[in-house]
């Protein structure tokens, strides 16, 4: 059925591609909730996205909440700079980060953060998440517009993928719009989702270039150093790596590995470094914190990444932005990412890698590579976070421009797009959550919960009482923050 | 960039990221999706070949049938436990024979066991069932008749569901496992320790030995495995039929379905089938990465 939906909207391709234009808001400030279970502490992709954009926004002018879960004692409400507020609420974590899900027991929480902050916009993140597809259930409950960014690619061909493509469908159905970090994510997202290509952005993600600056003095000239910086996981094609570096290895002896992550692959990296014994050469770093990443960069020549799916790669951007050639696997979402004199892609397997790594090196060896601080002048400006905050801010007011729908018509919605077996019980659900919501608003109405003070943006009380509680956590939680508050 | 850039037609779309181009963010391209494969590398299966692979889940099925015949007749006194140990001793004489041939008539194995370790392995199972039979005879007098038949039944339900039937030699440890327990169970409502040991030794037979030496015909012998399997079902229905008219019939319609209906809606539901394949897969590793490591 999806299937056939699909087909009849790829007949008409960009048809009325500049609609949104009649429902544009310019200047309008939203009161943006950002949703995920992946937030500081924890770290990666999606949450160092979620935190860069929320500044970006709030130098915009806009005012942004992020809701996670709680992580251990990290609970309650915290501030990060520039007066970023961030729910840590006590729901339960399940597995990997993630909270179990029973679609109504985060309705009351939620609905508290929704109401005092005065939300507009409910921006989930990461299919992966479940608080993220619970958030935009109640938005949807609440009558608030939803935005949600998908961070990942999903196969189709085994069971579990089947049953999590069949939840994004109940959940995608009705959302507003969806964001994607890539063309390939945005391809695999409309299939996954059955849904129309024409309410999906493809918005890439960024890299902060002033955090990735090329150093060529610190590297060595008598050698040539390959850098591997991934979490060392199957995913990541870490066999792939093990088989390249015994090959290079016993043909160039001057060569050098410095792979930079942890992981349960790290275990063949090290059978490899054993059997051909290549301790002083193939050195591993173990888990690198993300402000030491660029001190490993810039010791090297070539950077490689073997991943066997990756929906945007901000590793190859980062290598690139400190001077770095490139080698990686054309997979997923890569090719689209870098120019193609500023990257080597290979098939994914041994020998095609070793072909594209042997070709750089010789290339190196000539000396007819650009110098670092050329390919860093190149890749500087391709992804910055002011230009994805430009991009999300139009997909905001775009959203702030459309309804929500009603119930009924979210109910026949449901049942309409999502099959009559997965769509009447979603339905069921909806109704449920909706006489919950009834409930609660009855024991406690909406006029008599406070509205919180709003302390982020250049007009906001925090601007004004700069207090140091807010400078610690940015030096110790986050990022790249003087990069965004210095913009 | 954003939709607001009138695009023109001389700059077509390209699927980059890295270069701002003067589409909307949402734009969709007539490329959209055109990488989309369908239903690639997929195998086509025939009618006559799956009912060849189904015939081996046919035969198990009428294994168990026979082995519960044999359990019938003893029960009942018309089969003595003599006569069942001399011709399963039979059996396994001819069947040990068979299978040697075979196996040597085949590819060479890396190291054969030789005859003597079979017959110790031999002796010393029949020698420790023997000494056990009358424990195993009372093993489950405390328990009623029909709880035992349930658990039976339960037992040889599984061992049928567990069989590895695509590599059924060795026997999977569940699957001979649950048989055996079966087995063990139905033994000990018998009336005598021989009778046990007897029925104990037909299901190591039927249930351990038989399964090694039909994989060994279907590996070498492949023009007599579809004619064993006709047989094995034929003696099925025949055993069944002699003691329950009703299971005979049961049993027969559960092996059309099996063989014959099930590979039918097999080969039906293919064209059903829409497997979408795209840049977005996980790659896979084909390459045996194995040797950098031993």
């Amino acid at each position: 059925m999806g299937q056939r939906r699909r087909t009849a909207a790829l007949k008409s391709p960009s048809s009325q591609r500049d609609s949104g234009d009649a429902a544009w808001v310019p200047n309008k400030k939203h009161n943006i909730c950002m949703v995920s279970d992946f937030f500081y502490p924890n770290m990666g992709g999606v949450e160092s996205h979620i935190y860069q954009l929320s500044q970006c926004l709030i130098e915009k002018g806009h005012k942004v909440v992020i809701a996670t879960h709680a992580y251990g004692r990290r609970k309650g409400v915290r501030y990060l700079t520039n007066g970023l507020k961030v729910y840590y609420l006590p729901l339960q974590v399940m597995y990997n980060q993630s909270t179990a899900t029973t679609c109504f027991h985060s309705l009351p929480l939620l609905r508290c953060v929704f109401v005092r902050e005065r939300i507009t916009v409910v921006h989930a993140h990461s299919s992966f998440s479940a608080m993220a597809h619970d958030a935009l259930f109640h938005a949807k409950t609440m009558g608030l517009n939803t935005v949600f960014t998908d961070h990942s690619l999903f196969g189709f061909a085994d069971v579990s993928s089947v049953l999590t493509n069949k939840l994004l469908t109940v959940s995608l159905c009705d959302t507003n719009h969806i964001v994607c970090v890539s063309y390939t994510s945005k391809e695999n997202t409309v299939l996954r989702a059955a849904l129309n290509p024409e309410i999906v952005s493809v918005i890439p993600n960024a890299v902060d270039p002033t955090d990735f600056t090329p150093d060529p003095t610190q590297r060595q000239h008598d050698r040539i150093t390959i850098v591997v910086i991934s979490r060392l996981v199957y995913r990541k094609g870490i066999d792939l790596l093990g088989g390249i570096i015994p090959e290079l290895c016993l043909k160039y002896p001057d060569l050098h590995f410095l792979i930079g992550g942890e992981g349960p692959k790290r275990i063949v990296l090290e059978e490899v470094r054993e059997k051909y014994q290549l301790h002083e050469r193939v050195r591993l770093l173990g888990a690198l914190e993300h402000k030491d990443v660029r001190g490993v960069l810039v010791q090297g020549h070539i950077f490689l990444n073997t991943s066997l799916t990756e929906a945007f790669c901000m590793a190859i951007v980062e290598g690139a932005s400190c001077g770095l050639q490139v080698v990686s696997t054309r997979v997923g979402g890569i090719p689209e990412v870098l120019p193609e004199d500023l990257i080597t892609l290979c098939e994914p397997t041994v020998r095609s890698l070793c072909a594209g790594l042997e070709s750089v090196i010789a290339q190196q060896r000539s000396g007819s590579v650009p110098s670092p601080a050329t390919i860093h002048s190149r890749v500087r400006n391709l992804y910055t976070w002011k230009n994805v905050a430009e991009r999300t801010e139009r997909v905001y007011d775009r959203v702030a421009g459309e309804g929500v729908l009603p119930l009924d018509r979210r109910l026949r919605r449901l049942r309409a797009h999502c099959g009559p077996v997965a769509g009447s019980i979603f339905a069921f659900v909806a109704v449920l959550d909706f006489l919950f919501l009834l409930l609660l608003q009855w024991l406690v109405p909406d006029h008599l919960m406070d509205v919180a003070v709003d302390a982020t943006g250049p007009r906001g009380l925090w601007s004004q009482e700069k207090s140091c509680k807010s400078r610690f956590y940015s030096k110790s939680a986050t990022k790249g923050a003087a990069g965004a508050s210095s913009q | 960039m954003g939709p607001d850039g009138a695009p023109g037609q001389a700059v077509p779309w390209r699927k980059v990221l890295w270069e701002r181009q003067s589409f909307p963010d949402n734009y969709v391209d007539q490329r959209f999706l055109e990488e989309l494969r369908r239903n690639e590398g997929i195998r086509h299966y025939r009618y006559w070949a799956v009912v060849k692979e189904a015939g081996f889940v046919g035969q198990q099925l009428s294994c168990v049938a026979i082995f519960i015949t044999f359990w019938l007749y003893m029960e009942q006194g018309l089969l003595a436990p003599q006569a069942l140990l001399w011709s399963s001793l039979l059996c396994a004489l001819l069947g040990y024979g068979l299978h040697r041939a075979l196996t040597s008539g085949g590819q060479p194995c890396g190291e054969p066991r030789t005859r003597l370790a079979d017959l110790q392995s031999a002796a010393i199972f029949l020698s420790f069932t023997f000494g056990f039979s009358p424990v195993l005879k009372t093993l489950t007098e405390s328990v009623s008749t029909d709880t035992v038949y349930a658990m039976s039944a339960v037992m040889l339900l599984a061992h049928l569901l567990s069989f590895p039937y695509s590599q059924p030699s060795p026997p999977g440890s569940l699957s001979l496992n649950a048989a055996l327990f079966a087995s063990v169970c139905l033994a000990s409502r018998l009336p005598g320790a021989l009778h046990t040991f007897a029925m104990l030794s037909c299901a190591l037979l039927v249930f351990a030995l038989w399964p090694c030496l039909l994989q060994r015909m279907r590996d070498n012998a492949p023009g007599h495995f579809p004619g064993v399997c006709v047989g094995v079902c034929v003696g099925g229905v025949a055993g069944l039929g002699s003691q329950t008219l009703g299971g005979a019939v049961l049993l027969s319609s559960a092996l059309v379905s099996v063989t014959l209906l099930c590979p039918l809606l097999l080969v039906w539901l293919q064209r059903h089938k829409d497997n979408i394949q795209g840049p977005w897969d996980e790659a896979e590793i084909h390459e045996d990465l194995s040797r950098f490591l031993h």
